[in-house]
């Protein structure tokens, strides 16, 4: 079925769905963002200047009242490239998209989404879809295919949320063995909220050729807000074991933010260590749009080798819808 | 962009047409949530919102009706002989800014009926009573038609309308 045909009939069964079966309005919204920046890399001393889309998206979510309690929510989530509107070769690319049934016991759901343990993360990155984006430097931050999870009611501040992610004949694991199961690759999160304090304990087992464990701390104390992460995680090849952290803080005044968060991951294996450092500042010109400005450093120091450096410096705008 | 990409978008826009009406009310949520650890709950807790400004948005369109005035009676003769009821002087032109009114008129699909009880000449009647109570101009809120119970293939054409604001 080619992708027109699949979206109508996507479209066509919610709608059959919305008349025939739900009991409550549907709601959907729209909603997205443009985030362009231009940016003057150097890398390795070669210099370069850029328009970057920064993962301006498009999205729709809402939900379903079944029956009272019991939803069915959805989202979709695309992302558009405003800078030259090739994203990968297609004009919009899929981001998270997933739909699922929501009830007194929880949320059960499937799709192509990120993993317990890139949410879990909780935007410590200040500098996401940025040069400085923590992904550059740490792993466990997976989009995953095939996804299918239980996220819990929170009860007390406490939530938890377990994915399975079956292999569908890929070797996932890297054993040399098609993996067919249900439960080739794993991931979870457990987090507490309560007030300004925010703490997360994930794991990805077999996700991306990875077994990770990331813990994660965000705290706010009036215009100041703190996060922290600590994650160990290491290939199935056995080519890898990486220890890290991150920490980063974001100071507001009024309607300027200043930021900066730093970030250092070393691999016992072979000793090479990344380092990542960004400050910036954001200045909020309306409820839903800032202006932007930032410098990051990443650095990847291989043993026996000299160090790959880049460095970033950008100014751009990012415009919520 | 091959032809592929095209109906991609095609498909991705036509969907989000669709649901255009409901993005216009769209509550307070940040973009960034779509893609946080408590996603589940935002989707819940702003549809939540969502429903109790629908709430609101039918509360106020309540309020509204209230506020429109009818310019015909319950359609029996009163002792005058006068079915309809002018709020204005017939004959003169004024204008009502932002006064909604709802005015009707009687027309028949009877194989028998007359040309002066024809849809058209009821259409016909409704502008000139629009136009006699909104002289600068008006929006049209709703239309709609009932049936003459005491009469069958009759009906009572309806057209709610606004004057302008200047």
């Amino acid at each position: 079925m080619n992708k027109l045909a699949l979206s109508v009939a996507v479209a066509a069964s919610l709608g059959i769905a919305s008349h025939s079966f739900a009991d409550g309005p549907i709601d959907g919204t729209i909603y997205g963002k443009i985030n362009v920046s231009v940016v003057n890399t150097d890398e390795n001393s070669s210099d370069k200047w850029k328009l970057n889309s920064n993962a301006s998206r498009l999205g729709v979510k809402g939900k379903t009242k079944i029956t009272d309690g019991l939803y069915a929510v959805y989202k979709a989530e695309f992302e558009m490239c405003v800078d030259d509107g090739d994203c990968k070769g297609q004009t919009f690319t899929q981001r998270n998209i997933m739909g699922g049934i929501r009830g007194s016991f929880g949320t059960v759901w499937a799709g192509k989404h990120d993993s317990p343990t890139k949410l879990a993360q909780k935007k410590i990155d200040l500098f996401n879809d940025l040069e400085g984006d923590i992904k550059n430097t740490f792993e466990g931050e997976n989009r995953v295919s095939n996804i299918i999870a239980y996220t819990s009611p929170t009860v007390s501040g406490f939530s938890g949320t377990v994915a399975m992610i079956p292999g569908e004949g890929a070797d996932v694991d890297g054993d040399g063995i098609d993996d067919t199961g249900l439960t080739d690759g794993m991931s979870y999160s457990l987090s507490y909220s309560k007030d300004n304090l925010y703490l997360a304990l994930a794991s990805d087992k077999d996700v991306d050729s990875q077994d990770l464990v990331r813990m994660v701390m965000q705290y706010q104390m009036d215009n100041l807000k703190l996060g922290a992460m600590y994650q160990q995680n290491e290939d199935n090849l056995g080519t890898k074991d990486e220890s890290g952290y991150f920490v980063s803080a974001a100071y507001k005044i009024d309607k300027t933010t200043l930021k900066a968060q730093y970030g250092f991951i070393e691999d016992d294996v072979d000793g090479d260590e990344e380092e990542t450092l960004s400050l910036g500042a954001d200045y909020k010109l309306s409820k839903n749009t800032k202006a932007y400005i930032f410098y990051t450093d990443n650095t990847d120091s291989e043993v026996d080798s000299s160090d790959d450096e880049d460095s970033s410096f950008g100014v751009g705008m990012e415009h919520k819808f | 962009m091959n032809f592929t990409d095209v109906k991609w978008s095609g498909a991705i826009l036509s969907v989000a047409m669709l649901l255009s009406g409901a993005a216009n009310s769209s509550c307070d949520f940040d973009t960034d949530d779509a893609d946080g650890p408590d996603f589940l709950d935002k989707i819940i807790q702003c549809e939540k919102q969502q429903d109790s400004r629908n709430k609101s948005a039918e509360a106020s369109r309540a309020n509204n009706s209230v506020r429109v005035t009818k310019l015909y009676g319950d359609g029996s003769l009163t002792a005058s002989g006068i079915i309809e009821r002018p709020v204005a002087a017939a004959g003169t032109l004024s204008h009502h800014a932002n006064q909604s009114f709802v005015a009707r008129q009687p027309y028949s699909l009877r194989p028998d009926a007359k040309f002066e009880e024809s849809v058209t000449i009821a259409i016909q009647k409704l502008h000139l009573e629009m136009a006699h109570y909104c002289a600068k101009g008006w929006d049209m809120q709703r239309q709609w038609t009932e049936a003459n119970s005491q009469q069958q293939g009759d009906f009572f054409l309806h057209y709610q309308f606004r004057c302008t604001e200047t």
